[in-house]
């Protein structure tokens, strides 16, 4: 065992790894801070300087807003946000309770397939998608952006945590003549509370991040979403850098200020999404 | 006898609407996207049975070509660092949370990229590595270092892309690393202590063995991610300079969305599809030894 000349503990390696931690730190910072700065500015160049920035100055805002269709794109987002995240816990939680506390023939057969289907991307089934989507004529709709969100991991996920309510819970409503939907409702539904608010953060960030899909899906201004807005600023004006970071702030301040109230419970919800296998 | 076969049908009822869901919008497109991708077929004309000429096409394909080698370039550089970068950050928080009080902000802070659309990500990068008066080259000047014109060269373009995606998922890994070395015993490491392992050593010898299964995981999500990456080089580079930064799923969209070549865009989408599904079962594979050995 070497011995180390250490000041409470701190060898000079750690300090190393303390200051790259906290370097890292910033640069992950940073850009957020500039685009936001830079969003009060009318400078021609992308350097930031501060006597530039006007904080009383909302003009980048107000254009992006009333010129560039982001009024529009911030209110189709919210309403394919919300429709996603109540379409997927309605839906994922009905699945789960049947796949959980119901019986019926070929049931964990068909779950097999459900987390088989975990691992068929988005990429390889939009175009199919998108062809039945035109045939429905359901292109430029609210419906072709949040139904699509829906997919067996929400299923999966609930199943796993609804197995800890227990049956007797359940049979015992059951005996004492309470209808079906109820229990359902009024009984598991305030159980499984937790792993739907996981769920709904998972949804909402993938569905509020999600560009793909919306760009495809959506042809007509009226129905772009605010990722699909911000990716025609760049088009639209190169040189006025406020507006595009005014943009950009737009798109990543709803997210942000939800994960500054719900921290723990954003970092468990996004986490999850790794932790299928 | 009865109540038993009104329970299947209550479980199937509940089901159902999540099967048609997933059978409308995974099983059946996955089908279809196999089929088509032996078709001429655009959204005009029926599809047309070519059998095996899309895919003699796309191995001559100089485009496709690009954007496989860009893609794997991508993922080869992208996925060690973001890994590597991942696991020494959450063991050194883990190693010095008792000492360390803004620990836990410094891990919040990296978070913020992951919560961060990558379109808005990508807008914000753009502008910062602009190489007339972004930022960077701006630090860069304030070293006497010479401006690099990041996004408008085929090598550093491509470069620049990866590092936005490794500034992008470091968090998340982090997160899922740091959760993973929390659940190692401590009583593993007070022994270890007791013996007079360094931290160096008891990171060696005990946290990265432990982790081994989450460093499965990591770098399995990592390379099915990577091999999905559109958002960020669509919004900073478009695929740009000439082809330098397409991506395989950037081909996928141009051909069908651009040019109405869907039966043959959805044949590039089964080799990503082909590619993935080897990776998950690799993974599978590796699990199950993994589960057998260990208990």
């Amino acid at each position: 065992m070497k011995k180390r000349k250490t000041v409470g503990g701190w060898t000079p390696l750690s300090v190393l790894g303390l200051c790259l931690v906290i370097l890292f730190a910033v640069v992950c910072a940073a850009p957020f801070l500039y685009m936001f700065l830079m969003s009060f500015t009318q400078s021609k160049t992308p350097a930031l300087r501060l006597a530039d920035i006007d904080f009383t100055d909302f003009s980048n805002y107000i254009q992006v807003f009333t010129r560039n269709g982001f009024f529009r794109a911030t209110l189709n987002s919210c309403v394919v946000v919300i429709g996603s995240c109540v379409l997927n816990c309605v839906i994922s939680s009905m699945a789960a309770y049947g796949f959980e506390k119901k019986n019926f023939p070929g049931k964990e057969a068909l779950f097999q397939i459900y987390l088989l289907t975990l691992m068929i991307p988005g990429q390889v089934t939009m175009i199919p998608v998108f062809i039945m989507m035109d045939q429905m004529h359901l292109l430029n709709t609210y419906t072709s952006l949040i139904i699509t969100i829906v997919n067996a991991f929400g299923v999966f996920l609930i199943r796993q945590f609804m197995k800890g309510v227990p049956d007797e819970l359940l049979e015992s409503a059951q005996i004492d003549g309470c209808p079906e939907y109820r229990i359902f409702i009024q009984i598991v539904i305030p159980l499984i509370k937790p792993v739907l608010v996981s769920l709904v953060i998972f949804t909402f960030v993938n569905s509020w991040n999600s560009f793909l899909w919306p760009l495809i899906a959506t042809t007509s201004s009226e129905m772009y979403t605010l990722t699909v807005s911000l990716s025609l600023l760049k088009l639209l004006d190169v040189s006025n850098f406020g507006l595009i970071m005014a943009g950009a702030s737009i798109s990543f301040l709803v997210p942000f200020v939800l994960y500054l109230f719900l921290q723990r419970q954003f970092v468990e919800g996004i986490a999850l999404s790794g932790i299928k296998g | 006898m009865k109540r038993k076969r009104l329970e299947a049908v209550e479980g199937i009822l509940y089901v159902l609407p999540s099967l048609l869901l997933i059978l409308l919008f995974s099983v059946i497109p996955i089908f279809a996207s196999t089929y088509f991708g032996f078709t001429k077929y655009n959204i005009m004309r029926p599809a047309e049975f070519l059998g095996l000429e899309n895919y003699r096409r796309l191995l001559k394909d100089s485009y496709v070509a690009a954007a496989f080698k860009n893609t794997a370039v991508y993922v080869c550089l992208t996925v060690p660092v973001q890994t590597g970068m991942a696991l020494a950050f959450a063991a050194f928080l883990a190693e010095k949370r008792a000492k360390l009080k803004m620990g836990g902000f410094l891990r919040s802070v990296m978070f913020i990229p992951v919560i961060a659309s990558g379109v808005s990500a990508a807008a914000v990068w753009r502008v910062i590595l602009n190489a007339d008066g972004g930022m960077l080259n701006e630090l860069l000047k304030v070293f006497h270092l010479p401006a690099v014109n990041w996004l408008g060269s085929r090598f550093t373009a491509l470069l620049s892309v990866c590092l936005v995606a490794v500034w992008k998922n470091v968090g998340y890994f982090l997160v899922i690393y740091y959760a993973g070395i929390m659940g190692i015993s401590r009583e593993i490491y007070e022994s270890a202590r007791v013996d007079g392992a360094s931290a160096l050593q008891r990171f060696w010898r005990i946290t990265l063995p432990m982790l081994r299964p989450v460093t499965y995981l990591v770098v399995t999500l990592g390379i099915i991610w990577s091999f999905q990456v559109f958002d960020i080089s669509y919004m900073m580079t478009g695929g740009g300079p000439g082809r330098s930064t397409v991506t395989l799923v950037m081909a996928i969209y141009n051909a069908a969305f651009k040019e109405g070549r869907m039966g043959y865009a959805c044949a590039v989408a089964m080799v990503l599809f082909v590619v993935i599904l080897v990776i998950n079962m690799v993974e599978n594979v590796f699990f199950k030894e993994k589960g057998e050995n260990g208990k």
